[in-house]
């Protein structure tokens, strides 16, 4: 039970975000700025280190436009700490190696961050994506006893098998960009099937929804800060105990959670959708043609879900629960022949969809089973 | 005539074999607690809050608890008032009950968690020392004052370092193993001598030169780690009777745990105790000086590994790719034994429970024989420990098997351990030579009145009399051939 166990932090850097909240204004009771931030996560991450020498931590800063393996601790080398960081007696070494590295390339990055990108989306995706290969490669290598990685690793002294039980903990101030719906709910999948846990710490910002299905579909807890000021407190109680722990000592989960999807065609948050019954594309409107994989649907079927639509749907009406329509509505062995789009919708903006049960449990099943194909071809 | 015969008379015990268990145990059998931590809990409060002054001491200590006490110091540790404990047991979940009383008693006995019946909050010194420890900053100095660079003599490479460390390890190890083969190849330093002495896995009978004892062979069998432990236990036990500041040794020990491997350290800031104790560390290679007089040393492998689960020994066997953590043993299931190995050290531990066949530049074959193994069981090995050795030490080929070692002989080593209990010995006498029918089940009636027969046998005219009924039947034989003169 006593295994070491893997973190990979991936950091929102967002420079206008992260102003945003050390302004002090009346939405933003607790403003928190990057430097007391830092200096909390440090702690946090040296505790991580402090559990266990084996512990590993590898570090992901998300910045706009681009995503920077901050720090690794497998990385680092005896010879390029040696010029860094200056001995001192009264701190433990890794500690602060660990410490000034971050540091260091944080604020390397954002001075090398121009006017004009810091207004670009943060590639928070792409810095999941990278803490997964990185948790794939290493956990493979592992596994190959007699490959070559390994015997170099252990040449290093580095335990072979550290990547076991790897988690990921996501610490966002940015609100959802709907583009990245693809490619983040793509990761997601991936990252259950590597068994990764994604926790999520919520800073700053609205609710995010990609996040808090990510969290829920991997088994880790979203938490969204209500004050910032017992950050350390948070990240210690929730988010320290490694997953093989959390048997033991329960970490808060969330209790309701937005299964939102975007839509294929303009990347944006919907209530309603409509499912093409082949890929299970999602689209916010009727379309003859799905734009994925290309089937065609009967004029008929678009004209009857045309006018089921409601009259004028905003498309981020809050007052509309999720309720994607289900695939299953349209029965199987005609998925080939006579294809159609499938939906449901309410009639009014503000009454509950009707069967709110099937519309919820439909989503979470396209979540569960069957991962979004790629839908770029809009 | 009748004679009688004083002899030894062997039974075989009519016992059924118990169920085998052919389950193998894991490879390396954690305990559930350091062994540290049961030499701590029974130290003084007194002690315990003067060794928590220091940083690096509250760090490895830490990092010696089990994950769940780690945890519940953690969420404790920002804490600037008592928390109830009833606020921090919401968090515990069903299943996490026991555990979490276990950890609390376990912390309260570290005396880390004062109190932990009603408020908990953590040992003010405790908390402190951690705080400075994850932190950084202080001016204790406990991390280790590293020494200026020295261009003269530039601190030795890890290599170098580890080849010491390995070299003085198995030193000792060797100096053990061949110890009842009458040949020494290197005498290890008086200090250790006498360490191994005290801690009774050597021996020394009436001023001979030193023998292995039993527990001597099983430690030879326990993974390195924990021998080092065992070690440095004894080390600590020796210190009391020394005189020496236990604490002052103690947080030398943990000071060495958190330094870096490759880095010179300055002994100026060292105590008096910790400077008298540079010498005994040197002499098991958890440290290395240049000179005895010298102003600096670096830590070995050994030492920067002692709080982590890490090979505290980076090759065991000459060629860099076999590790220890690797393994270089081959068992097949006709109880033949490849050795990938080429280290005396290796080869003589395996001696100690395999028959040798043939020995190649870097292989060594033999074969596992109930003649060896009854060797190693008279030395006080017992056949979990052979199996767990042969388990920990299995070649990575040997990993794809399922188990890991061929049951056959699993159970053979058991079986064979089985039968050195099956024969029991009793002393007595035999009776024999009666000189007619009458006069031997005359005898033997009274003989089994006094419930003294082991064994009979009327073809044979004879029985088999424990010894204390001896002297009745000679008394009673004598009687009646007195009486039939």
């Amino acid at each position: 039970m006593d295994k070491a166990s893997h973190l990979s932090i991936i950091l929102d850097l967002s420079p206008t975000q992260w102003h945003l909240f050390a302004q002090p204004s009346p939405t933003n009771a607790h403003p928190l700025s990057l430097s007391s931030f830092l200096s909390q996560l440090f702690a946090f991450l040296n505790a991580h280190i402090a559990c266990k020498d084996e512990n590993t931590l590898t570090v992901y800063g998300a910045f706009p436009g681009k995503s920077i393996l901050l720090y690794s601790s497998v990385n680092i080398t005896a010879s390029s700490s040696e010029t860094e960081a200056p001995a001192d007696a009264n701190t433990y070494r890794p500690f602060k190696i660990l410490d000034s590295t971050i540091a260091t390339s944080i604020s390397q990055q954002l001075d090398e961050l121009s006017e004009m990108n810091e207004e670009a989306p943060v590639s928070l995706v792409s810095a999941l994506t990278k803490s997964l290969c990185y948790i794939n490669r290493n956990s493979n290598s592992s596994s190959e006893s007699l490959s070559k990685t390994k015997t170099k690793l252990e040449e290093l002294g580095v335990e072979a098998e550290a990547m076991l039980d790897p988690r990921v903990l996501i610490i966002s101030v940015s609100p959802d960009q709907s583009a990245a719906y693809i490619s983040m709910m793509n990761s997601i999948f991936s990252a259950q099937k590597l068994k990764v846990t994604i926790d999520v710490c919520k800073l700053y910002g609205p609710d995010s929804v990609f996040l808090q299905q990510a969290a829920h579909l991997t088994g880790g807890s979203y938490i969204y800060l209500e004050r910032p000021d017992a950050l350390l407190q948070y990240l210690t109680m929730s988010f320290l105990p490694p997953p093989s722990l959390r048997t033991l000592i329960s970490v808060p989960t969330q209790d309701k959670i937005d299964f939102r999807a975007a839509c294929f065609c303009h990347k944006q948050i919907v209530d309603i959708g409509f499912v093409c019954s082949v890929c299970l594309s999602i689209f916010c409107k009727p379309v003859p043609v799905c734009s994925t994989c290309r089937t065609k649907f009967p004029m008929k079927t678009l004209q009857r879900l045309n006018a089921m639509k409601p009259p004028t749907l905003p498309s981020n009406n809050l007052s509309n629960t999720a309720n994607t329509p289900s695939p299953a509505a349209s029965p199987a062995p005609s998925h080939r022949r006579t294809p159609s789009m499938t939906g449901t919708g309410t009639a009014g903006a503000n009454s509950l969809p009707r069967s709110s049960t099937i519309g919820r449990g439909a989503t979470t099943g396209t979540n569960g089973s069957a991962p979004p194909r790629n839908g770029d071809g809009v | 005539m009748r004679r009688r015969r004083k002899g030894i008379y062997s039974r075989v015990k009519d016992k059924t074999m118990p169920g085998l268990q052919t389950s193998e145990p894991g490879p390396s059998t954690e305990s559930t607690s350091h062994a540290l931590l049961g030499f701590l809990q029974s130290q003084s409060q007194n002690t315990l809050t003067r060794l928590y002054q220091r940083p690096s001491s509250c760090l490895s200590v830490f990092r010696l608890l089990g994950p769940l006490e780690r945890q519940l110091v953690m969420n404790l540790l920002w804490m600037d008032s008592a928390i109830p404990a009833s606020m921090m047991s919401a968090w515990i979940t069903r299943e996490g009950r026991k555990p979490y009383e276990g950890s609390l008693s376990i912390l309260s006995k570290l005396h880390i968690l004062p109190n932990p019946t009603a408020k908990l909050a953590l040992n003010l010194t405790f908390k402190t020392s951690l705080r400075h420890a994850i932190t950084g900053g202080g001016t204790s100095g406990s991390f280790g004052v590293p020494a200026d660079r020295d261009s003269k003599h530039p601190s030795p490479s890890i290599e170098a370092l580890d080849t010491y460390a390995l070299e003085r390890w198995e030193t000792i190890l060797h100096y053990m193993v061949s110890s009842g083969s009458g040949r020494y190849p290197n005498r290890p330093s008086q200090g250790v001598l006498l360490l191994l002495q005290r801690s009774g896995l050597m021996t020394s009978v009436q001023g001979s030169a030193l023998q292995i004892t039993s527990s001597g062979f099983q430690f030879l069998l326990h993974p390195p780690h924990a021998q080092l432990w065992e070690l440095l236990l004894q080390y600590l036990h020796m210190a009391e009777e020394r005189q020496m500041d236990l604490v002052e040794v103690l947080s030398f020990l943990f000071m060495l745990s958190t330094m870096e491997l490759g880095r010179d350290y300055s002994v100026e800031h060292l105590s008096q105790t910790q400077t008298a104790m540079l010498e005994d560390l040197r002499d098991y290679g958890i440290i290395w000086q240049r000179r005895a007089s010298s102003r600096r040393f670096s830590p070995t492998r050994l030492a920067t590994t002692l709080t982590s689960s890490a090979p505290p020994l980076p090759t065991a066997g000459g060629a860099a790719s076999n590790t220890q953590g690797q393994g270089f043993i081959v068992l097949e299931t006709n109880y033949r034994i490849y050795a990938y190995t080429d280290n005396p050290l290796q080869i003589a531990v395996l001696n100690l429970f395999i028959t040798m066949k043939s020995r190649f530049p870097n292989l060594v074959v033999g074969a596992i024989t109930r003649e060896s193994v009854k060797k190693a069981l008279a030395n006080g090995i017992t056949a979990d420990q052979i199996i767990s050795y042969l388990t920990t030490h299995a070649h990575p080929q040997m990993r794809k098997n399922k188990p890991l070692l061929p049951v056959t002989v699993q159970d053979q080593v058991r079986l064979w351990e089985l039968e050195k209990n099956r024969v029991k010995s009793q002393e007595g006498y035999l009776y024999t030579a009666f000189a007619s029918q009458a006069d031997y089940e005359y005898v033997l009636n009274y003989a089994k009145q006094l419930d003294v027969v082991l064994w009979e046998s009327a073809a044979k005219r004879c029985f088999f009399g424990s010894i204390e009924g001896h002297a009745n039947i000679r008394g009673f034989i004598e009687r009646r051939t007195a009486g039939n003169v």
